[in-house]
């Protein structure tokens, strides 16, 4: 589905990104794991457009995308849950939907969507018309992928999800994902600090550190391996 | 007393429509487009000679300003104020300024070589015209109509703002731009047409100001200074509270009139202005 080849990203005159090469299978769950400032999210926004690759390719269903601008992108499928929510927080649970569909094609079948959407998320049905800067944080955290899955999504780009939650509500967001890849056979790119639960989610994941990958492989071996243990979740020999 | 009060209104709806395009621009994008007035400017002309050329009622020349002056202003973004979008809300606003200072000049002298600076009023065969409220409360029919319009242009705004896909998109760039433009929104075509769209209530407003006053080169920046005054009493963004503001600068200039004569009436919002900016830093 997505498919990152040798991709160098700066953002002004620093180099975030050396030459990183990622895949992301089409119906499965890949996480994208590192440390604060690794450049999880500088990877994120090359593949949506809001920052720019400065060398190598990127790949949506084989086409290239890098140097599309962000519309477009969004319009041939990705869509993004960003870092920190970023709601429209004046405007209704509603209208945030609506505009999730801005897309002309996600647009004709908003309705549809929005039924659909509000069957997973039922609590967000009962506060349609109710500002979105109003609503708890993991009610917010719901609308923001709620919103994401109006265009009618191939690849879902999620950044951060557990920004602000607690442990508790992170789970419950972590399984309504599960759901979704299943029941949309939506394929997923996550980028994650908490280690243990985003492996115990997805399918593959991959390790950045200071820019460039440095491990991957399936989730159930990178969880068992020493070098995750070690780095990620403290729990390794030492 | 309530004659008064009703040339406030009719004042004050006038102030409204001239304010309201600055304000949404500055809202939404962070321009302060200090180049408004010279549109309003144009706006006036362009009714004036269609009245003098053509015999067009400036009311129905609306129409023609409106498209007249959103493909001016679709012109003036893409040629000057869409290069200072990529900088930081600050700078954005200070360069603005600059640019329509600059732009000022240019289109007003412009105007004086294309127009002469001579002083033109559109005068229709109406313009003398009441009609009688109550016994001694007079409302000219221009004036009725200026207050109309203005009503006509809450409204309109009120549900592109609110009910159309552009008017969101709008509302959402304004909240968060990076956002925004993750939905899908092409941000750069939307700040183009809403560019355009408060060029034409730039226009709208020089339509009424030749009416209800004269047109001549340099009149925008007389009103822009009261479309800023407004800015600043209104606070951004909202377009009642835009119209409130007008109407509470018209009626207090009206007053101030009535008691001092009309050599203090600008004075009376310049008061206003430093009074609110002494209130609001606290």
């Amino acid at each position: 589905m997505l498919d990152l080849s040798r991709v160098d990203v700066h953002r002004g005159d620093i180099q975030v990104l050396w030459s990183v090469s990622l895949a992301a299978q089409e119906g499965k769950i890949t996480a994208l794991l590192g440390s604060n400032g690794a450049g999880k999210t500088t990877l994120l926004n090359a593949v949506t457009g809001l920052l720019r690759a400065s060398r190598g390719s990127i790949l949506l269903k084989g086409r290239p995308i890098e140097s599309r601008p962000v519309h477009k992108i969004v319009e041939m499928g990705v869509s993004m849950v960003p870092e920190g929510r970023r709601l429209f927080p004046e405007m209704t649970v509603h209208e945030n939907l609506e505009l999730g569909a801005f897309a002309r094609k996600a647009r004709r079948r908003r309705q549809e969507t929005m039924d659909l959407i509000f069957g997973t998320f039922p609590v967000l049905q009962g506060r349609r018309s109710q500002m979105a800067g109003t609503l708890s944080g993991g009610e917010q955290q719901m609308l923001t992928i709620a919103r994401a899955l109006m265009s009618r999504p191939k690849l879902l780009l999620l950044d951060e999800l557990s920004w602000g939650l607690s442990p508790v509500a992170t789970q419950a967001i972590f399984k309504t994902i599960k759901e979704i890849n299943g029941t949309m056979g939506l394929t997923i790119l996550m980028v994650e600090q908490n280690v243990s639960m985003t492996l115990e989610t997805a399918d593959y994941g991959y390790i950045l550190e200071n820019g460039r990958i440095v491990g991957e492989g399936r989730a159930g071996a990178l969880l068992e391996s020493e070098q995750v243990k070690n780095a990620y979740l403290g729990i390794g020999d030492l | 007393m309530p004659q008064v009060i009703i040339y406030g209104i009719i004042t004050g709806a006038f102030y409204g429509l001239t304010s309201i395009g600055l304000s949404l621009v500055f809202g939404v994008m962070k321009h302060l487009n200090i180049a408004h007035g010279s549109l309003l400017m144009i706006g006036g002309f362009v009714a004036y000679w269609a009245f003098d050329r053509f015999h067009v009622d400036p009311f129905v020349s609306i129409p023609l300003v409106i498209g007249v002056l959103f493909v001016l202003g679709a012109a003036l973004y893409k040629g000057v104020f869409c290069r200072l979008d990529a900088l930081p809300e600050g700078h954005k606003i200070n360069n603005s300024m600059l640019v329509g200072f600059g732009l000022t000049w240019i289109i007003d002298n412009l105007a004086i070589l294309f127009w002469t600076s001579d002083v033109r009023a559109i005068t229709p065969a109406y313009m003398g015209s009441v009609v009688e409220l109550m016994p001694g409360m007079r409302v000219p029919l221009v004036g009725a109509g200026t207050v109309g319009l203005a009503l006509l242009v809450i409204f309109s705004l009120h549900l592109i703002l609110t009910k159309t896909y552009f008017g969101k998109a709008v509302r959402a760039t304004a909240q968060d731009r990076d956002a925004g433009n993750l939905m899908g929104i092409n941000v750069e075509r939307t700040y183009l047409t809403f560019f355009a769209l408060s060029a034409s209530l730039a226009g709208i407003a020089g339509v009424v100001a030749a009416v209800n006053y004269s047109v001549h080169p340099t009149v925008g920046f007389e009103w822009l200074l009261k479309a800023i005054v407004i800015l600043v009493l209104a606070g951004v963004g909202k377009i009642g509270r835009v119209f409130a503001a007008g109407l509470a600068l018209g009626i207090a200039e009206a007053i101030s009139v009535y008691f001092t004569g009309p050599a203090y009436r600008e004075v009376v919002g310049l008061v206003l202005f430093i009074l609110v900016l002494l209130y609001r830093s606290k």
